[in-house]
């Protein structure tokens, strides 16, 4: 588990330009979006385009996205739950 | 129009690897240095916390530099300050880099967070963010930097909407090169907002 | 007092046909050019678009071959007006160009037949000067899908401050390509079905191809509508997210209507894309300048979103119905589905009319509103 962590953290800095922070400076509990990192809607589209394509999971609803991407580890949960 | 009811306030040329402002120079480095790292060392030199600048693609990260620089010394800007760019390859880095991931045989891909760049207007977008500029934005497509068009059509544009300043000029990035010359325009200053003026400034860089 | 400024006439390409007032008689009878479109080198599966068909462009200018799709059909619109109104083709005469991507489909396409610099929208132009032998440089406005609304706005300035130009060819146009399909589907932008601009279950765009064009002057004749007033501003918000607070299109169109004198509005002709967000901050825009209940249409669920050229084609349409004293109904509207209510036109009325406002919002946060009159 915590080896997908880590490796999302890694995906997450690279594909969304996350330039000054690093995999250390990211809790597994922060919150992606709002006051934590401050992602925003472009990073959330990043987020199902890289769902996509890493672990072939496909989000249609948008909405269902907000619950999935709250933390690094509520990303997580929802990759093991859910990859083919 | 020979007179000039405007003044330039403030400008900014980054050309090659080198960034002047109002002919001082603020970074320069070797010819041989990508412009991604190039803009990054500008970044850092401006020494601001702005993270979403490294989501920027080059267009934006330069018209970024630019604009700050230039209300480090003219600033800040009046929130209706008008904004008038143009430049030859509208958002070609990201077009280019977004038709690429699409025909990928191995690997198709179309990312959100490039997609979003491929519209030179959305640089506009950018700096309007950063210094809360509600104004109206024009980007216009040339062959070449053309103050012949753009100083009155800068003018009647102030005179039009009954405003004191624009931002307006010229940005050319392509991958490897940057050309750039953008200005800040107010009602008093002694510098005139004129095409000869312009076209010394924009051939004298350095 | 500056000049009044005036459309004197127009020219439509889309997939309903050639002509304004073709289409515009079309949009009454309710048709739509948005139809379920199989084409894989547009997405892998099925979308809702509307194209223009081949039969519309091929082969009907000279030396055809060497023109793009979206040059011929700017051409063909071009050449429409200068033999409809006798335009001179001399430095009297300006065209502003208005597109957001223009030959973007040649990128990286290995289908496409022409060399890639034809990308570059300053090789676009130069090739449709040449096309004419045009004396004055085109201008080209890329300001995302305000360009069209904006190029007209920019057509007012310019012949108001300078006695340069006599005519002012504005021609707006976009073209649908893998490119722009692959970017709005990443986007999550794109219906499942025909579009619902405003109603509750809207859930997405179509996009569309169309070819615009207005001609520009300040000498009005007996059925000329005027550019009475524009106002433009940028949210300063987001990049690609319509504000929360419509701010930007509020600002616009309370310019445009303080400039107008607050004139009573019989219609307006609004961006109306159908995604939920963008609706959302119309109608709370709309509601905060008090217009919510003039009655309103989106032209989206006729000829989807037509980028560069939406403004313009729309604008065009709004001029027939304002002339004709028919208002066009909003295509795909059912159930109310904003926040603010609005009163969307579900049936065609007929009724004498003077003004309509037109609005159209874009990415990089920005928004323009124009008031037009007839004369």
């Amino acid at each position: 588990m915590s080896e997908l962590t880590q490796e999302l953290k890694a995906k997450i800095i690279t594909q969304l330009n996350l330039e000054d922070l690093t995999v250390d400076d990211l809790d597994d509990h922060t919150p992606l979006f709002g006051d934590g990192l401050g992602l925003d809607s472009i990073d959330a589209l990043e987020l199902i385009v890289m769902l996509d394509k890493s672990y072939g999971i496909k989000l249609s609803d948008p909405k269902e996205g907000r619950k999935v991407f709250e933390t690094v580890q509520t990303m997580a949960d929802f990759i093991e739950a859910n990859r083919k | 129009m020979d007179a000039s009811p405007s003044y330039i306030q403030s400008y900014c040329t980054i050309r090659d690897r080198s960034i002047v402002l109002n002919g001082t120079i603020f970074l320069k480095m070797d010819i041989a240095t990508p412009l991604a790292d190039f803009l990054k060392s500008a970044y850092r030199q401006l020494d601001i916390d702005y993270p979403k600048f490294h989501k920027m693609d080059s267009l934006c990260k330069a018209i970024f530099i630019a604009t700050e620089l230039m209300a480090r010394h003219s600033g800040p800007y009046a929130s209706d300050t008008a904004l008038i760019f143009s430049n030859r390859s509208s958002s070609y880095l990201s077009d280019n880099k977004h038709a690429t991931g699409i025909f990928d045989t191995e690997n198709q891909t179309a990312s959100p967070a490039t997609f979003v760049y491929t519209l030179p207007n959305i640089a506009l977008g950018e700096i309007s963010i950063r210094h809360q500029l509600h104004s109206e934005n024009v980007f216009f497509i040339f062959d070449r930097y053309l103050p012949e068009f753009l100083v009155p059509y800068t003018e009647a544009a102030l005179d039009d909407k009954q405003i004191e300043h624009a931002i307006g000029g010229w940005t050319e990035i392509s991958e490897h090169t940057c050309d750039l010359l953008l200005y800040h325009i107010g009602k008093l200053g002694s510098i005139p907002h004129t095409v000869a003026k312009l076209k010394r400034i924009y051939n004298e860089h350095e | 007092m500056k000049a009044a400024i005036f459309i004197v006439g127009d020219c439509v390409i889309s997939p309903l046909g050639m002509g304004s007032t073709l289409n515009f008689e079309k949009l009454l009878a309710g048709e739509t050019a948005v139809a379920p479109l199989d084409d894989t080198t547009l997405a892998e599966h099925r979308i809702h678009a509307a194209r223009i068909a081949d039969h519309q462009w091929v082969g009907k200018i000279q030396n055809a071959s060497k023109y793009t799709r979206l040059e011929t059909l700017f051409i063909l619109a071009i050449q429409n007006l200068i033999d409809t109104y006798g335009i001179p083709v001399d430095r009297r005469t300006l065209v502003i160009l208005s597109t957001t991507k223009g030959n973007v489909s040649l990128l990286h396409n290995p289908a496409a037949r022409f060399p890639e610099s034809r990308v570059y929208l300053s090789e676009m132009a130069h090739e449709i000067q040449h096309y004419f032998g045009f004396e004055n440089q085109p201008i080209t406005i890329s300001n995302a899908c305000i360009s069209g609304a904006l190029a007209l706005s920019v057509a007012r300035q310019l012949l108001q401050s300078s006695d340069a130009y006599e005519h002012v060819l504005v021609v707006g146009g976009d073209e649908i390509s893998k490119f722009i399909v692959s970017g709005f589907e990443a986007f999550q932008a794109l219906s499942d079905g025909r579009c619902r601009p405003f109603d509750r279950d809207r859930n997405g765009l179509n996009l569309g191809e169309a070819v615009a064009a207005a001609y520009v002057t300040k000498n009005p004749t007996d059925d000329a509508v005027c550019i009475r007033a524009a106002g433009s501003f940028n949210d300063a918000n987001h990049i690609s997210g319509p504000s929360r607070t419509g701010e930007g299109l509020y600002r616009s169109i309370r310019e445009a209507m303080r400039l107008a004198g607050e004139p009573v509005l019989d219609f307006i002709s609004a961006h109306g894309t159908a995604t939920v967000y963008n609706d959302e901050m119309e109608a709370i825009a709309l509601h905060r300048c008090g217009l919510s209940a003039i009655p309103l249409h989106s032209l989206k669920a006729y000829y989807g979103h037509t980028l560069g050229a939406s403004g313009l084609l729309e604008t065009i349409l709004g001029i027939h119905s304002l002339r004709a004293g028919e208002l066009i109904p909003s295509l795909g509207f059912q159930y109310p589905g904003t926040s603010k209510p609005l009163n969307v036109i579900t049936q065609p009325i007929a009724r004498p009319m003077s003004r309509f406002l037109k609005t159209a919002s874009g990415f990089g946060g920005c928004n323009i509103a124009l008031i037009f009159e007839k004369v």
